[in-house]
């Protein structure tokens, strides 16, 4: 999947829009205002529960700024799991959504890679496998015959690696947990890790670390005991039928330019993120391997 | 029965009160027994239905995620629910399956997922509530149905340790002012009655202090005010008062005439005593002048001048030995007794008596001698009259166990019932028998002595006074 991404045209050519592109893009942003009158579309965009999907303020902030750059309504679409999203944005329902990578590495014949938010200045991060926080244990093969929390079976950090990990044991969740469930929410990881509802959990690093700063009580009713590789941040996608390269370069313009922008500085204070930037299907590639890790697994 | 006896021994003072009290205690434990049932009939009601509230709610929302199996939002559910229904405190929600294992708990580390439920949760009737007062928690259960399938159950642990502390309150609060009301109702009790047997006491005190000798009447700054009941008693025990009072006086009144009409008599007989040897005297100064000059006639003569002269002299000292006052505490010397005769003898002469007076007292005795004087000389008196005409009357006086005896016997008729009555019978009983009598009567009690009355050998009264020695209070000043 990975490979038929990487025939796309070169990034370059796609992130470097000529002339006539930006004068166009720019002339559509300014005519926005009256067009969104008459009979602009709105711009449908997906969120995953990545982080917190009960963040109304985000939202909000997330909306706002997004009909301010691209000048149109803003429709923002959240759904309960991450293959609801997916699936919209692969038929064409979503004009973006912000995914996780495996999905993308999933249907990267599908998809653009629009961007991709830089967190302590990398656009890359974690998956972290969490205990409750008076536990003793220390490393990963002590939580065999436990309860594992998963956040989402499309997640990356959330399902993808653990279960990579355990193919790489020659083992399954199904055989290396005593039970496991979905909770469909990083957040939520935390919650049934921090409860005792499950013994551990996969987590997201990223939103851990982000929890741990605004709800500290609860991040540190967990702590880690294993930290994956640095791997692709969730990215921002569009579906490849029908994208064109100027509207790629106006969603990609879009979420380059937030950190210059008041209230797209708002929703990266609020995300805890550095920016966007244009990213590189390569980034994925770890994400690639071990989704054929599992499939070798069968 | 008992217990009533001893109750109307105690001061009715202090015995309204202590009914009150009672009356009070039974009366709280009855209205606090009611307010603490009513109060925990409601609590419990209004716990059911907010449990019924609580557990409606879980339900819906539950239903199709206990239906999946699913762990984490039959979780979430019971999560969020918690801070939602603070007023039930809910400790403890377990969702269990069809087979009675923990799907999920809001605790998952007091009820972990896929273990049975926990041992407090067993047989507990779905519908029913168990109610623990004395760990202060409650536990309700509701199964779970899908298409007329039990597909799982719902059961809670309440917290109702608030409930119990506002029982305990209420019951506090009650055991408080009832206990305050008590004892306000007590003290209001104890000054009512107080205030209302004041006069009774008063009454009391007079009539105890009567009893005592001293019969004073009621002061009128002690009266209860007009219109009260008492005030008429008062009225009537201050007019008993002056009735006895006067008859007191009267009767002092007509003592002292008696003695003053005794002492007259007396007088009159120690008059005629001197009298007597005047006639004497005269004839022998008569003699002396006229035949002075012969040794014989003057001798005689003035052996008459003196043998008048000493009975002159004898009479005049027995009355001043009798009646000279401040000599009531001089023990009685031989003499007194002796005098007695002496002091009769007027009496004797004009009625012609017979008189014998037969005296073994050797040496001073120790009793007064004054009253016994006046009290042996009143009954001679009495003899005398008793006697009549040419009468005769035996006395003697002897000392017998350490007692003075003195007896007096008359020829007379017998002395008759009222004044025996008086003599011998219960103080202030009988009042025929005359003053003299009444004297004679005070003397010998007052001499701590006691009077007999027998029949005399002369035909009349014998009267026998037992007079006792005294140990002390007796000067011996003559």
């Amino acid at each position: 999947m990975l490979e038929r991404g990487r025939k796309k045209p070169p990034r370059r050519q796609a992130w470097r829009p000529s002339r006539r592109d930006v004068l166009a893009g720019a002339a559509s942003l300014a005519l926005s205002g009256r067009a969104r009158a008459v009979a602009a579309p709105p711009l449908r965009f997906g969120l995953t529960p990545v982080f917190l999907n009960n963040d109304l303020e985000l939202r909000d902030h997330l909306g706002a700024y997004l009909r301010k750059a691209t000048g149109r309504p803003v429709d923002l679409v959240t759904r309960r799991t991450y293959q609801e999203i997916t699936a919209l944005l692969i038929s064409g329902q979503l004009d973006a959504a912000w995914i996780c990578g495996y999905p993308f590495v999933k249907f990267a014949d599908q998809l653009r890679l629009v961007s991709v938010p830089l967190w302590r200045g990398r656009p890359l991060y974690q998956s972290y496998l969490i205990v409750g926080a008076g536990r003793p244990v220390t490393e990963a093969r002590a939580l065999r015959n436990e309860v594992h929390a998963f956040s989402d079976p499309d997640s990356n950090s959330g399902f993808l690696v653990t279960s990579a990990l355990l193919a790489e044991w020659g083992e399954t969740p199904a055989s290396f947990f005593r039970e496991s469930f979905f909770t469909y929410g990083h957040r939520n990881v935390i919650r049934a890790v921090g409860s005792g509802l499950a013994d551990s959990g996969s987590v997201d690093g990223y939103v851990w670390e982000v929890v741990r700063e605004v709800e500290p009580e609860l991040a540190a009713q967990t702590k880690v005991v294993r930290r994956s590789e640095w791997l692709g941040f969730p990215p921002i996608a569009a579906p490849l039928r029908g994208m064109t390269p100027e509207r790629l370069t106006v969603l990609r313009q879009t979420f380059a330019d937030m950190a210059a922008d008041p209230t797209g500085r708002e929703v990266l204070r609020l995300l805890r993120l550095d920016g966007f930037t244009e990213g590189s299907p390569a980034l994925f590639a770890s994400i690639l391997a071990k989704v054929e890790t599992l499939e070798r697994q069968g | 029965m008992m217990i009533w006896q001893r109750m109307s021994r105690i001061p009715i003072t202090l015995r309204v009160p202590a009914l009150v009290v009672l009356l009070m205690i039974a009366v709280s434990v009855v209205t606090s027994e009611r307010v603490v049932t009513r109060l925990i009939d409601t609590q419990e009601r209004h716990l059911r239905s907010l449990a019924a509230a609580y557990l409606d709610g879980l339900s819906s929302s539950l239903l199709p995620h206990v239906l999946r199996g699913d762990i984490w939002e039959v979780f979430d559910v019971l999560d969020r629910a918690r801070d939602r229904y603070d007023a039930l405190h809910p400790l403890l929600t377990v969702v269990g399956d069809a087979d009675d294992l923990v799907l999920a708990a809001s605790d998952p580390r007091s009820a972990p997922s896929r273990k049975p439920l926990p041992d407090e949760f067993a047989g507990l009737t779905p519908g029913d509530m168990a109610i623990a007062a004395d760990s202060g928690r409650a536990l309700v259960r509701r199964t779970l149905t899908y298409q007329g399938r039990t597909i799982g159950s719902i059961t809670a642990k309440l917290d109702i340790s608030h409930l119990l502390a506002e029982r305990r309150d209420v019951t506090a609060t009650l055991i408080l002012s009832n206990a305050l009301l008590t004892l306000i109702l007590a003290g209001a009790g104890y000054l009512l009655v107080r205030r209302m047997v004041r006069p009774v006491r008063i009454l009391s005190d007079h009539l105890r202090e009567g009893s005592a000798g001293e019969v004073r009447p009621i002061p009128r700054s002690r009266f209860p005010s007009q219109g009260n009941d008492f005030r008429q008693l008062f009225e009537s025990y201050n007019s008993l008062v002056e009735a006895e009072t006067e008859r007191r006086s009267l009767a002092m009144h007509m003592a002292e005439e008696e003695r003053l009409a005794a002492l007259g008599r007396l007088a009159s007989g120690m008059a005629h005593e001197i009298n007597n040897p005047l006639g004497g005297l005269f004839n022998a100064l008569d003699t002396l002048k006229q035949h002075g000059d012969t040794p014989s006639a003057r001798t005689t003569a003035i052996s008459i001048v003196e043998r008048g002269l000493v009975g002159i002299r004898d009479v005049v000292r027995a009355a001043l030995a009798t009646y000279r006052p401040g000599l009531t505490t001089r023990p009685l010397a031989p003499g007194d007794l002796e005098d007695l005769a002496l002091l009769i003898r007027p009496e004797v002469r004009r009625k012609r008596l017979d008189f014998h007076w037969t005296n073994t007292v050797g040496g001073a005795f120790a009793v007064p001698g004054a009253p016994v004087r006046q009290l042996v000389l009143n009954v001679l008196i009495n003899a005398c009259n008793a006697a009549g005409e040419t009468g005769r009357i035996e006395a003697a006086a002897w000392v017998e166990a350490g007692n003075l005896m003195i007896e007096v016997g008359d020829s007379g008729p017998g002395m008759p019932a009222e004044a025996r009555e008086q003599l011998v019978g219960s103080p202030g009983a009988g009042t025929g028998g005359g003053l003299g009598l009444w004297i004679v009567r005070r003397h010998i009690d007052g001499l701590g002595g006691r009077i007999e009355i027998e029949r005399s050998d002369l035909g009349g009264a014998l009267v026998r006074m037992i007079i006792p020695a005294q140990r002390e209070g007796l000067s011996d000043a003559a």
